[in-house]
């Protein structure tokens, strides 16, 4: 790597990139606007639009050939503090359920204390009409259930409690 | 007819009230308070409140739908799709208050409204139907004799049923109960009726469908093919007509049987009439749909009609004024659905704000919708917010521009199926034809979207650094070396 060529890290979605400056500078990026690029990769084509930037945050909104994307621009500086674990290690622990959607509880199958392994049903929900069964993604003790059947639930709100 | 009242919400009581103002009629829109502000209000010459947002208590309640009409003189009520579209004795009712149901007679709607009435009306007619027990089940037992007599897997389906709620497959003996249960649990909720019956599941089943247009003069037509095998959840999201596969041969036989089913039940209005085809290209009847259809724009663009005008035309007492001859296929024709919904995640329902929102327009795009930005997408019903149509002068260029607005549709807020359907234009087994309705089990991963998207991130992290650093350079002195400006710094 060139000495001269700073190294970032892109955050977009949930996707990660790194790339220098020199590798940027080099890519083949035709800039139509200032806010419209035109970018070729292994021949691929695609216009990128950026609707929304705030430098200081160095956050950005960018459509993608219909797609819209957030992204974060990390710098060498970003990346020391965070090599250094300053930030919330993230728990892999699962903990809790969360309502996937909105919707009406229609029956729950488990009860505090129960023990339950992967793709056990948790409980049913029903939105738009159409039964969905929530299903546990790793063997685990239910702590408490945190609702009652026939209660409607918001996105995100808790359904189970694990130990 | 002076003034029509739609009896429906959303993108189909716009794209009804633009055909009823289109031919001079008034146009009377109804809503829930969750609605005031949606386009169909805001469309309309009149509107009346129904009441709160759940369905039972605004688009449901048919007799408050009827008392409005009385009151503001209206001729005719169109019912759309969903809601009381297929509910006989609303039309029944709307009937005997002197008002015209646009759409069948309620008899025919009795009749088709039940599977097992229906295979039982067009029984002597010698159409193909699926092996199966022709009446209601509710005994897990005799289920279970049944289900091993036909062989698995089998399909248990709502008599009442449609769109794919209260439909379960079952692979093996020991799932029947749980399914049985769950299944009729689904048709009691959505259609308040827990008949189920069970039939063999076809296997590699394309879902072909023929729309029929009858008048009151027993003048019937068909006007040929959509094409619906590519569904999630046994739900349609993308149609075509016409079909790759249909020789013109197998077209006039399912033609001549569809409106040997319409004409078996006296049917009048537009209908369609549903088959399964199997992989040797015979065709099965599974039910007729007492409606308008979802997808009835790609038979508009092939043929050139407007099925709202037809049907109003129909109920206002008019033959039809073309025959079978005179109808042909002109073109080709795409349908995608844009669900709010995220195919990454099992197409689970997205509710939210539509933050951004911005329609493709073009040569042979139409778009029915009735969202419009900074909207929401409420819970209390169905999650679509429009459907997206691409025609041609054949399928490679209905393909090319379904590929270009799908590129064009900006939603920001909610996930959609634009991501799916953008995997299904360019997926080889669509493209060539060649697909059946497992099509979403047998090639869908949410990692193919993932990887399509990934390749788009990594283009917008260029872009944006790109931006990033020349931003930068912007910011830096013009020249750093120019004493006058440290000076002037200092």
């Amino acid at each position: 790597m060139e000495k001269n060529s700073k190294q970032y890290q892109v955050k977009v979605n949930d996707f990660v990139f790194s790339f220098t400056q020199n590798e940027v500078m080099h890519a083949d990026i035709v800039k139509q606007s200032p806010n419209d690029f035109h970018i070729l990769q292994n021949n691929s084509a695609a216009h990128v639009h950026i609707m929304d930037a705030d430098l200081s945050r160095r956050a950005f909104k960018a459509v993608v050939e219909g797609e819209i994307f957030f992204a974060e621009i990390k710098n060498e500086l970003d990346l020391l503090i965070d090599s250094m674990g300053y930030t919330d290690a993230a728990s892999t622990k699962l903990t809790s359920i969360k309502a996937p959607m909105p919707g009406l509880v229609l029956e729950i199958s488990v009860k505090p204390g129960q023990e339950v392994s992967a793709g056990d049903k948790l409980l049913i929900l029903e939105a738009m009409k159409m039964e969905n069964s929530i299903l546990i993604q790793d063997s685990a003790v239910i702590k408490s259930v945190a609702v009652k059947p026939g209660q409607a639930v918001e996105k995100g709100q808790l359904l189970v409690e694990l130990e | 007819m002076q003034k029509i009242l739609v009896a429906n919400r959303g993108e189909i009581a716009l794209r009804i009230m633009r055909t009823i103002r289109n031919m001079g009629i008034r146009t009377v829109a109804v809503f829930s308070e969750a609605d005031r502000n949606a386009p169909h209000v805001l469309f309309a010459d009149e509107a009346v409140c129904l009441g709160p947002a759940p369905s039972s208590d605004s688009y449901l309640n048919g007799d408050k739908i009827i008392t409005f009409a009385k009151e503001l003189n209206v001729d005719g009520i169109h019912p759309g799709y969903g809601f009381l579209s297929e509910n006989a004795v609303f039309a029944q009712k709307v009937t005997d208050a002197g008002i015209k149901f646009i759409g069948p007679p309620p008899s025919a709607m009795r009749i088709m409204g039940s599977k097992l009435a229906a295979k039982e009306c067009v029984k002597q007619y010698n159409i193909p139907m699926v092996p199966g027990l022709d009446e209601a089940i509710e005994d897990i037992k005799l289920a279970k004799k049944v289900a091993g007599e036909i062989g698995y897997p089998v399909l248990i389906k709502a008599s009442a049923g449609g769109g794919g709620k209260g439909m379960r497959v079952v692979e093996k003996e020991a799932d029947l109960e749980e399914q049985m249960q769950r299944a009729v649990s689904e048709a009691i909720s959505a259609f308040g009726d827990g008949a189920v019956f069970i039939e063999k599941y076809v296997s590699s089943p394309r879902h072909i469908e023929i729309q029929v247009l009858a008048d009151e003069f027993g003048n019937t037509v068909h006007l040929f093919e959509r094409e619906c095998s590519i569904q999630r959840r046994h739900q349609k999201v993308v149609e075509e007509s016409p079909s790759v596969i249909l020789t013109p041969a197998i077209r006039e036989k399912m033609g001549a049987a569809a409106v040997m089913v319409a004409k078996a039940c006296n049917y009048s209005s537009t209908g369609t009439v549903e088959f399964l085809m199997d992989d040797k290209l015979n065709f099965y009847f599974l039910e007729m749909n007492t409606r308008l259809q979802v997808e009835h724009p790609v038979t508009e663009m092939i043929t050139g009609l407007d099925l709202v005008e037809e049907q109003i035309k129909i109920a206002r007492g008019e033959p039809l004024s073309f025959k079978q001859e005179d109808l042909s296929i002109n073109g080709h024709a795409l349908e995608l659905r844009v669900y709010a919904e995220d195919p990454f995640n099992d197409f689970l329902p997205s509710i939210g704000k539509l933050e951004k929102y911005v329609i493709p327009s073009g040569e042979g795009i139409r778009v029915d919708d009735g969202y419009t930005e900074g909207m929401d997408i409420p819970i209390y019903y169905d999650p679509m917010i429009a459907k997206l149509v691409a025609y041609g002068k054949d399928r490679n260029q209905a393909l090319q521009r379904m590929r270009s607005a799908i590129s064009h549709y900006i939603i920001e807020g909610v996930s959609t199926t634009l991501p799916f359907g953008a995997f299904v234009m360019e997926h080889p087994a669509f493209v060539s034809g060649n697909f059946d309705t497992h099509f979403v089990k047998s090639y869908f991963a949410a990692a193919h979207l993932k990887e399509a998207q990934e390749k788009k991130a990594r283009m917008a992290a260029l872009a944006v650094l790109r931006y990033y650093l020349d931003e930068q350079e912007k910011l830096k002195p013009v020249d750093n070396r120019s004493t006058s400006w440290k000076r002037r710094l200092s």
